[in-house]
Parts: structure tokens; C-alpha cells; sequence
């Protein structure tokens, strides 16, 4: 192999690493919902479109890059994404979601139907009102980050440079930390064990005194936080407008099949595989082939390996 | 043709529609009507795959884009007309539909659902890739109609009329036929569909090839009334969308749903697009989203469901059924000697209609059912019981074709049925009722019992004097014509049983047929549980009501921990201390005794 | 402390319980008998608040229970260890113990709960980090009734604790049970199949068939009773 292969190689596997952090991150929230809930949430990516713009309006509007500048300023606003989305999301299971799961509705088999259609329904409606409220042209939140990059190297003896994008890669970094960070709260805290009881076993949780609805409210308000945390992440490296939730749906649903319907925190090494394979297919595929190759991906998990990586019986106790 | 008949509103509906179309001059109007008409049929052909049977695709846009491509490109490359695609693109939206419902229909729910949706958006990025992302149809100015180019838009919006009651007749005549019926079936509990004959996969099959064809034929339409394809536009998630949500919006499962959705959204978005487009872009996808959620929580069946529903409360003799066209009802208890034989009877009296030997499953280390054997002979009724665990519903399983067993024989008159599916053993004789019942609530009883009838007659007259007997078997004639959804929880058990018996079984599997009756009811159906064993039917209960089941069975086999405790007469078997162990524990014998 | 009444309960239109009277009074030990499908977990699953009840009145502490949801009810001080076991199998052991402890009374007893837990059920000191679904029968048992006391309960309902366990398992899981009771005088109300052993120990049992009470009595009017026989086998 060429030391040029080799760079390429290299350099794509960085990059897949840095975009596969977020996309771990973005898998997570939806991986969340569907974990504890059950619910297949259609609407992830518009939610996830939601946080894109929360962000850029605390960066451009609400002053954060007034007062923090433009190198710290849109991660702090990206951060800030999450909490907004997290009473949105709270907001949206009280009134909707919750109608057509949880312990008063059959979740299992025909009652899948119903949540299918409704969280299209809301998809729908957050497309068009992001359209009305936001316009169709292109935003991202700008940072000087984004146009420079660390060096790693040279190595192998002066051959071989990788560059990192340092936006991307503090992206990265913030997505692990979150991770982390979520992975305690639902490892330690007792809210998270609450979580996680109501996901295994929502009858034996009620018989602890776990209000289960409230669990799953909250497991919800908690996915479409985190998955708007990435979105933000998202929102300092790529261009967006209100349709761009679409073309993330995919990658999401990939990843957790991937990382395993059922695992929480698995997804993110499924959303990591996504984003190395995203950035790996360049080296073959022209850019406009990437895409399929995750769809291609995606369909054979599900047919050859639908449990994932650390995947569960889907079906509960 | 009852099919057409029925259909008089519609066609009345397609007159008034064409007349109204003559009388519209502004183009702008023109293109919708025609543009209502073909959401109808593209959410028809959504109907027949999802609506019927439960399985939500929401990646209907891949036939459709293939069909509007196949149109284009087919125009632009080899100068072909619409006249020669369309029909074209309605065999490849077939093919489609085989071969992506070979494997998917594999997947259980939601990865159905996910594996759907990946379709149509791979091929969008395939057909971007391709350079396809702006095609325009070319211009004919020598013989536009030979390649469906008219000036007159009205003549649009007639061709789409005459295409979507082409569609309408056909999926009036599935949902009328057995093909129908066995996907609502399948829709309501595919076990139990598959446990009373119905071949499910096969079904399936045809539902996603016939829905496939349809969509292809809609989306060649659509590019030809478009005159410009982009992939986004054929192929994207709004399209698949669209179909579902004009379905869900007038009805699942129905032919009138998508025309009564696709009648009311289709103009109602067009027009405030029209009217506040500018002011409000994208208000049409607000608006259907709206629809879908408010649709969701109050009327998940679609309005039409609702509408019905409303009328049959107040007026039901208005509601017709198809059950009206049953031919009249035999006396009750003859048997119909209607129908294909099950297997060829050879038993002489002596050799056990059903002989179980060696039959075991385990459950990664849990042994559920260990070496049982046991053998019923032709007419007798035999109980299973056994504490709670002890598998008996695993032998069920084992029995019905659910399960393989591990180890082990089943034979039926002496033939070895040991690892047939279940609607194969439905064809060899075997019925089964199971616990949770799950009936077309709302299809009327007789439309219930005759989907156990299919297996036993090719002809679907025959297969209703099949049901129309069953039903006078188990005494339900008066009630052959209600909706399934007003009935009690005896009446529920009694349909089932029918349903069951309409296959013309040789053995009956039961599985706690009693279960949710009280004194007087339970002893009814004891009674006919006997007449039916009297009648020659072999009968297998497993029940946990031991009061009625002592009453009921000439013997018993006990199960304890998977395997065969004992078997006997209900009296030695009720006294018997190892039986009073397993039930009772070992404690209570020794008090009993000592 | 518990008085249930009339109580008719079940799902869809079939009342699988009818009538159902039974009574508990504080620190007393009461055993319900009765086949399959006779309404025991029914009724445990309406004491609960899984299911609501039809007709009838359930009170605790001359508390309506129809007043309190289902998610309150434990921590009235009802702790109900279910048929089945019912652990969370991805939480480890001692998570499951904590969200027993998960009510307000739990909360504040922990520490000494937790001691005497582990005194009473050592077997989950030593697998306190292993997860709950990779445990055997037995020790999962252990862990429901562990969690159900981590709760502080007042009244501690077992449902059918012995199913699916080999007798001596079985047998031990319930001189445990004894053991806890001689220590503590807990309430305890308890289903169980093996009904010499349910009875021998209880203050006072119901036998109950086909959703209805058709016997109770205390254990020597009820032993070798011929009609707890009838109930469970038909003749």
C-alpha cells in the first residue's frame, strides 16, 4: 500500500471518528427512547433539526457569541440546545406521545401502528413549521475553528500527515464527554436506574412505586435533548435547513440497529461505525454513493445481524 | 358481479366527478382534480399491502418512483409511449414488490417498518447519482396522443378516473374474495390465521406484488400528467407519506378510505397553498401532519371506520354486510359433505387418529416438554393438565406446527406430521382455538368463520355453506350476521370454535376454550364439545377449569415438569398421589395419609 | 391493616374474580390457596392497582386504595413480590435491592435494611455485583423478596414464591420467609401452590376456585381438608 493510501486511510478514519462521536451521540437519544419506551420516534431528526437551530439562534440572537466569541461560543450554544429540547420534548410526550404508549396503551404489535403514524404526524409538523419559522436558506453557526486543524504527524518518517479539523474534532470531543456524562446518569443516578427498571420490566417497576409514564416522559424529554445536543454539535460544521432531520433518520436508525435495539449506550459504537463508514466510503464511492452505502449497511444488519452489537431481546420480561 | 354492484356509489361518485372536471377551465383547478384522483390510487395501492394486512410500509415511494421512471426514461431512450410503459411499469412495480417482500417480510415489526423506509431513499440517492436529477418528459408535436400528450387537461383528469376505477373494481374484488380475507386475517392475528389454514407467507406475497404493480401503474401516470421527474419528487419520504396519510385520513383497510382521504386533504392543502403559499410556505405539510395526529388519537381507523361505525349504532339494518349473500342455513348438526376430504381415513377402529411418541423441546436449558407420548383414539376427548409450567401449551404449540420439536414423533392416522407448518396440518385435519381470541370486530361472524373455511374448498361459495354450517354447529345462526365487535365473551368462544370447525377438522386442539364463562355457559359448551366428539371429531383440551374439564373428558394425561406423570380416567387420575403432589405439594399427600 | 370486599376484578368483560373477601390484620400471616386461573394473581395484581377493579372496595389503613394510583400504593407501604420473580435482568443485584428501596420509607431505612437483608439472604452479598438475569431461579427469588423488604413494607404480599423452583430451593426460600417473620412480626399475605406448607404456617387461609373464596379457616380446620382437594383437582 501507497504512503498516499495509507494517509488517505488514515486521514478518513480520523475523520470518521471525529463525525462518528456526534453520530454515537445522536444514536444515543433515540436509542433512549426506544430502549425504555418502545416507541419508535419518526421524528428524531426534526427534532434533532429543532436543536440545530436552538443553537444557532443562542449563537447569532440570544448573544452567546457576543459574550463568549466565536471560538467557544458555538459549542457553549450547542450545549445550550439540549435543555430546550428537553422541556420540548417532555412537552410533546405529555400531550401526544404518551396517548398511544405506555402502560395505558398496547404497545406491542398493533399499537407499534399508532406510534409509527403519530410521530410521523409530528415530523411532518415540525418540517413545514420550521420552514414557516426558519426559512429555507442555508444557516450554520460559523466558527474560525472550522476552517483550521491540527496536525498529527508527520509520522512514518516525514511520509504521512493527518490533519484533524479542530472544530470537528472539539465536536468530537464534547459528543465523548456527553456520553460519558449520560452514561453516569444512567449507570449511577437513581433516576437512571428508575429508567432503566421501567425499560426491563414496567409492571415490576410499578410494584416499586416508579411511576412508569413519568419514566418514559422523561426518558423521551432526555432522547430528544441529547440527540439536539448532536444536532447543535452538527450545526458548527455543516450547513442546514429545516429538512435536514430527513437525511439524518437514516443514519440514526442504522446506528441503533447496529449498536443493538435495547441497549442504551451501545448505539454510540453503532452510530461510530456509521460515521467510519460514511468517511471510509469516500475512498471508493463518489459522494453522492455515501449515503447508500449506509442504507446498504443498515438493511444488511437487519437481515443478517438484526441483534446488533450488544443488542437484547427486544421483547421485555 | 356482487363486486360492481356494490360499488354503485363509486361509480356515481366517477359521474358527478367527470362532469364536474368538464365544467372546470382554470388549469391550475385541472391539474388537482386530476392530482386528487391520482393520490386515490397511489393510497390504494398503499391500502392493499398496509391496510389489509397491518404491515406499515412506509416506502411505497420505491414503486412509485420506479414506475415514473420507467415512463421517462423509457420515453427519452427508446421513444416508447405511455400507452406501452404504463402497463411496463405496472409489471416492474410487481417485480419490485416480489423482491423486496421475499426477504423483508422475514423481519418482524419495526424492523419491517425501518427496512421499508430504507428502500425508497437508497434509490433516491442511486437515481441522483445516475445524473437523473431533472428529467423531463419530451414533447411529441406529431402525434401527441399516441404518446398520451394532451392540451385538454380534463382528458388527464378522465384517464386518471378510468384508472383509478380500474384500481377501485380490483381491490373491491380482493377485498370481497378470499385473497382479502385472508389478509384482514392475517392483520388481526397472523398464529391464528396461519393455525386455521392460511398460508400467510404466500399471501403476503401477492398483497406486496399486487400493491407494487398498482403503485408502479400510478407513479408511470404521474410522470406522464407531470411532464418532470426528480428523484426527490418520486421517491422521497413525503410521497410514501402522502399515500399513508389520505389512507389513514379516510380509512384503513377500505376502498373508499383513500378516496374519501385523497378527496378531502388533496384540495383542501392545494388550496391553502395556493391562498397563503406565499405568506406561509409549506402550510399543506402542517396541515396533513395536523390531520395525522389529531387522526391518530381520536379516529386511528380513518374517518370512514368512524362514520360507519356512527351509522351502524343508530341505523344497523342500513349497514349491508357481505354476509347477506350466504345461501340458506342447513339444519343444524348435518355435516356438509361439501368440501376436499382431509387426509384419506383408513383408521380402523383400534388405530389412534393421533399418536404422540417421544416428543421433546427444550428451551436453551429449560427442558419445556420431555419425551411425551400419549395416543387419542378417533371421537375420544382427552384432557391435558398439569400444574402451572408443567408445557402443556409448548405440546400445544408442538401439536399445531408452531413449534419443532426437538426430538420426537406426531402421527396423524398413521402419517408422519411431525414437522409440518401449521396451516399444512390445518389441511390435514387439525384445528385449534386459542386463549386470547382476537376477532374482525368489525366483520360480521359468518366473515369471521369463513376464513377457517378456505382451506377445505377452492370455491368461496362453498367455503360460506362450509361456515354457514359451522356456525349452525355450534348454534350461532342468529347471530351469523352481527358484528364480531358487540359480542359476549361466549358467543366470542363459540365463533371461534366455528371458525375452527369450518376447516372440517378430524381433531380439534382447545385451548381453554372455558376460560371467561360462567356455570351456566360452561356447561353449554361442555355440552357441545360433546356433541362434536359424538359427531366423530377427535377432541384435545387443555383447560384449567378441573370442574368442568372432569365432567367433560374420557381421559387424562398429566403433565408435570414437561413430562408425563400419569395418564387414566378422571376419577383415578384426580386421586392418584402423585397427581395431588404436583398439584398440592408433597406435604399435603403425607397429611392426607397419615 | 387490609380489608378487601366484594371485590370483583379481571380484564376485558370477564370478571376473573367475584366477590373476593379477605382480611388482614396487622402482623398476621395469611395464605390464599387455590388451582390455576382461581384469581390469585388477579387479585394481587388488584391490590396492586394493575388492574382496576370492577366492583368492590380495597382498603389499607382505612385508606381507599381507589383513590391512590397504582405507583403510590408501595409507598403506602404495600410491597408485592410477584409470581414469576420478575427481577430487572440488565440491573445488577444490588440495583435491584435499591430500587426496592426506591419508596419514601425505604429511602430512609436503607441502611439498616439493607443490613438485614443481607444477613437474612447472604447469597446476595456475594452476587451483589452480578447482573439479576444471569442468576438462577432460586437467587433470583431472593432478590424479589429482598427487594420487596427493601421497600420497609408493612404488609409484604408473595405470589406464588415456590413456582419453577426445585423443592428443596423451594423449601428454603420459605424458611427464609419464616425466619423473617419471626424476626420482624411483618404483615404477610402469601399465595402459594404447595398448600400443606402455606397453611401450616399462616394465622388464617382462604382457599379460593374459580375467582370465588370457597373455604377459609385457620390451618386445622383446612388441613387435610377434602375440599381443598375438590377445589384444586375437580372431583
Amino acid at each position: 500500500m501507497s504512503a498516499q493510501m495509507m494517509e488517505n486511510f488514515l486521514q478518513a478514519m480520523a475523520a470518521g471518528l471525529a463525525v462518528g462521536a456526534i453520530y454515537g451521540l445522536m444514536c444515543v437519544g433515540l436509542a433512549l427512547i426506544f430502549g425504555v419506551m418502545r416507541v419508535i420516534n419518526f421524528a428524531q431528526g426534526d427534532f434533532m433539526m429543532l436543536g440545530m437551530y436552538a443553537a444557532y439562534y443562542f449563537f447569532a440572537a440570544f448573544g452567546v457569541q457576543v459574550v463568549l466569541g466565536s471560538t467557544v461560543g458555538p459549542y457553549v450554544s450547542a450545549v445550550l440546545a439540549g435543555p430546550v429540547l428537553f422541556c420540548v420534548g417532555y412537552v410533546v410526550h405529555k400531550a401526544l406521545i404518551g396517548r398511544v404508549s405506555g402502560t395505558r396503551a398496547q404497545v406491542e404489535g398493533e399499537g407499534h401502528f399508532a406510534q409509527l403514524i403519530l410521530t410521523l404526524g409530528i415530523s411532518l409538523i415540525i418540517q413545514s413549521a420550521g420552514l414557516i419559522a426558519f426559512g429555507s436558506i442555508l444557516v450554520s453557526v460559523r466558527t474560525p475553528l472550522s476552517s483550521s486543524a491540527w496536525e498529527i504527524g508527520p509520522l512514518w518518517g516525514d511520509l504521512i500527515s493527518i490533519f484533524v479539523n479542530k472544530s470537528r474534532g472539539i465536536a468530537g470531543v464534547i459528543s465523548v464527554v456527553s456520553i460519558v456524562a449520560l452514561a453516569m446518569l444512567i449507570g449511577r443516578s437513581r433516576i437512571g436506574k428508575s429508567l432503566r427498571a421501567a425499560a426491563d420490566n414496567p409492571e415490576a417497576a410499578t410494584y416499586m412505586g416508579i411511576d412508569v409514564d413519568q419514566a418514559h416522559r422523561i426518558a423521551f424529554a432526555l432522547g430528544v435533548g441529547v440527540t439536539a445536543i448532536a444536532g447543535g454539535l452538527l450545526a458548527t460544521n455543516y450547513p442546514f435547513h429545516p429538512f435536514v432531520g430527513l437525511e439524518y433518520v437514516i443514519i440514526m436508525y442504522a446506528g441503533v440497529v447496529l449498536g443493538g435495539l435495547g441497549s442504551i449506550i451501545g448505539p454510540f459504537w453503532g452510530g461510530m461505525t456509521i460515521g467510519l463508514v460514511q468517511q471510509l466510503s469516500t475512498l471508493v464511492l463518489p459522494t453522492q454513493l455515501q449515503n447508500t452505502a449506509i442504507f446498504v449497511v443498515f438493511l444488511l444488519i437487519v437481515f443478517l445481524m438484526p441483534q446488533g452489537f450488544f443488542g437484547r431481546s427486544v421483547e421485555r420480561t | 358481479m356482487p363486486a360492481l354492484r356494490s360499488l354503485a356509489p363509486f361509480f356515481i361518485f366517477a359521474g358527478v366527478y367527470a362532469v364536474v372536471a368538464f365544467a372546470v377551465t382554470n388549469s391550475y383547478y385541472q391539474l388537482m382534480m386530476t392530482l386528487v384522483l391520482v393520490w386515490a390510487s397511489f393510497g390504494l395501492s398503499w391500502n392493499v399491502l398496509s391496510g389489509y394486512t397491518g404491515l406499515v410500509s412506509f416506502g411505497h415511494a420505491a414503486f412509485f418512483g420506479i414506475g415514473a421512471y420507467t415512463t421517462a426514461l423509457g420515453q427519452i431512450h427508446f421513444d416508447l409511449s405511455p400507452w406501452v410503459l404504463i402497463p411496463a411499469a405496472t409489471v416492474l412495480g410487481a417485480i419490485a414488490g416480489l423482491l423486496i417482500g421475499f426477504p423483508t417480510f422475514r423481519l418482524r415489526g419495526v424492523y419491517f417498518a425501518l427496512a421499508m423506509l430504507a428502500y425508497p431513499l437508497a434509490l433516491l440517492y442511486v437515481f441522483e447519482w445516475l445524473g437523473y436529477q431533472e428529467v423531463t418528459l419530451p414533447m411529441k408535436r406529431e402525434a401527441p396522443a399516441a404518446y398520451m400528450q394532451f392540451s385538454d387537461h380534463r382528458i388527464y383528469t378522465l384517464l386518471a378516473l378510468t384508472m383509478l376505477a380500474v384500481i377501485v373494481v380490483i381491490t373491491r374484488m380482493v377485498e370481497q374474495s378470499r385473497f382479502g380475507m385472508a389478509l384482514l386475517a392475517i392483520k388481526q392475528n397472523e398464529a391464528a390465521a396461519e393455525a386455521a389454514g392460511i398460508n400467510t407467507l404466500k399471501w403476503k406475497l401477492c398483497a406486496i406484488t399486487l400493491s407494487g404493480a398498482i403503485a408502479g401503474a400510478v407513479g408511470a401516470f404521474y410522470a406522464v400528467v407531470l411532464l418532470v421527474v426528480t428523484p426527490v419528487s418520486v421517491f422521497g419520504m413525503l410521497v410514501s407519506a402522502q399515500a399513508l396519510t389520505v389512507t389513514l385520513f379516510g380509512g384503513v383497510g377500505t376502498v373508499w378510505g383513500p378516496v374519501i382521504g385523497s378527496a378531502i386533504l388533496i384540495p383542501a392543502a392545494e388550496i391553502l397553498h395556493a391562498e397563503l403559499g406565499h405568506i406561509v410556505p409549506g402550510i399543506q405539510n402542517v396541515i396533513f401532519g395536523v390531520a395525522i395526529v389529531i387522526l391518530i388519537l381520536v379516529a386511528p381507523e380513518g374517518m370512514f371506520w368512524k362514520a360507519r361505525d356512527f351509522v351502524y349504532r343508530r341505523w344497523p339494518h342500513l349497514v349491508a354486510t357481505a354476509a347477506q349473500t350466504i345461501p340458506a342455513m342447513p339444519a343444524p348438526c348435518t355435516r356438509s359433505s361439501a368440501g376436499k376430504p382431509s387426509l384419506e381415513t383408513t383408521a380402523v377402529s383400534g388405530v389412534p387418529l393421533l399418536s404422540v411418541r417421544g416428543l421433546s423441546k427444550s428451551f436453551g436449558g429449560l427442558k419445556a416438554v420431555q419425551n411425551v407420548g400419549f395416543e387419542v383414539s378417533k371421537g375420544a376427548i382427552l384432557g391435558i393438565i398439569g400444574p402451572n409450567g408443567a408445557g402443556k401449551t409448548t405440546a400445544f404449540n408442538l401439536l399445531n406446527g408452531f413449534l419443532r420439536p426437538d426430538a420426537g414423533q406426531i402421527l396423524l392416522d398413521g402419517r408422519d406430521v411431525t414437522r409440518r407448518k401449521p396451516y399444512q396440518l390445518c389441511a390435514a385435519g387439525v384445528g385449534r382455538t386459542f386463549q386470547i381470541m382476537r376477532p374482525f370486530a368489525r366483520m360480521s361472524v359468518a366473515d369471521n368463520v369463513v376464513i377457517g373455511a378456505y382451506v377445505r374448498s377452492d370455491a368461496d361459495w362453498e367455503a360460506r355453506r362450509l361456515a354457514a354450517d359451522a356456525i349452525a354447529r355450534v348454534g350461532l345462526t342468529e347471530y351469523a350476521h352481527r358484528l364480531a365487535g358487540e359480542l359476549t365473551t361466549r358467543e366470542l368462544r363459540l365463533m371461534e370454535l366455528a371458525r375452527a370447525l369450518a376447516g372440517q377438522p378430524r381433531i380439534l386442539l382447545l385451548d381453554e376454550t372455558l376460560a371467561g364463562l360462567g356455570h351456566t355457559e360452561a356447561e353449554e359448551m361442555i355440552g357441545i364439545i360433546r356433541r362434536l366428539a359424538q359427531d366423530g371429531i377427535t377432541i384435545v383440551i387443555i383447560e384449567h377449569t378441573m370442574q368442568a374439564m372432569v365432567r367433560l373428558v374420557d381421559r387424562f394425561v398429566v403433565l408435570d415438569h414437561g413430562a408425563v406423570l400419569v395418564e387414566g380416567s378422571p376419577e383415578s387420575v384426580t386421586r392418584d398421589p402423585r397427581v395431588i403432589e404436583a398439584y398440592l405439594g408433597k406435604k399435603w399427600t403425607a397429611y392426607a395419609q397419615g | 391493616m387490609l380489608k378487601v370486599e366484594k371485590l370483583s376484578a379481571g380484564y376485558s368483560d370477564l370478571p376473573v374474580i367475584s366477590d373476593v373477601s379477605i382480611m388482614v390484620k396487622e402482623a398476621q400471616f395469611v395464605s390464599i390457596v387455590g388451582p390455576n386461573g382461581a384469581g390469585k394473581t388477579t387479585l394481587f395484581k388488584t391490590i396492586s392497582g394493575i388492574l382496576t377493579p370492577k366492583s368492590g372496595r380495597m382498603q389499607f389503613e382505612n385508606v381507599d386504595l381507589a383513590a391512590v394510583p397504582a405507583a403510590r400504593r408501595p409507598h403506602l407501604g404495600i410491597a408485592h413480590v410477584p409470581e414469576g420473580r420478575q427481577v430487572f435482568p440488565s440491573l445488577t443485584v444490588m440495583e435491584n435491592l435499591e430500587m426496592g428501596a426506591f419508596t419514601e420509607a425505604g429511602r430512609r431505612n436503607w441502611k439498616q435494611n439493607l443490613e438485614r437483608i443481607l444477613t437474612w439472604l447472604p447469597v446476595l452479598a456475594d452476587r451483589r455485583t452480578q447482573l439479576a438475569g444471569t442468576l438462577s431461579g432460586g437467587e433470583q427469588q431472593m432478590v424479589a423478596v429482598g427487594r420487596g423488604l427493601a421497600s420497609s413494607p408493612k404488609l409484604l404480599m408473595l405470589d406464588e414464591p415456590s413456582m419453577g423452583l426445585a423443592p428443596t430451593i423451594a423449601d428454603f426460600i420459605f424458611e427464609k420467609l419464616l425466619e423473617i417473620r419471626r424476626d420482624t412480626r411483618l404483615t404477610i399475605l402469601l399465595v402459594e401452590q404447595r398448600v400443606a406448607e402455606a397453611l401450616e404456617s399462616a394465622d388464617h387461609g382462604y382457599v379460593l376456585e374459580a375467582g370465588r373464596v370457597v373455604l377459609e379457616g385457620n390451618n386445622e380446620s383446612l388441613r387435610a381438608n377434602d375440599r381443598v382437594r375438590r377445589a384444586y383437582l375437580g372431583m
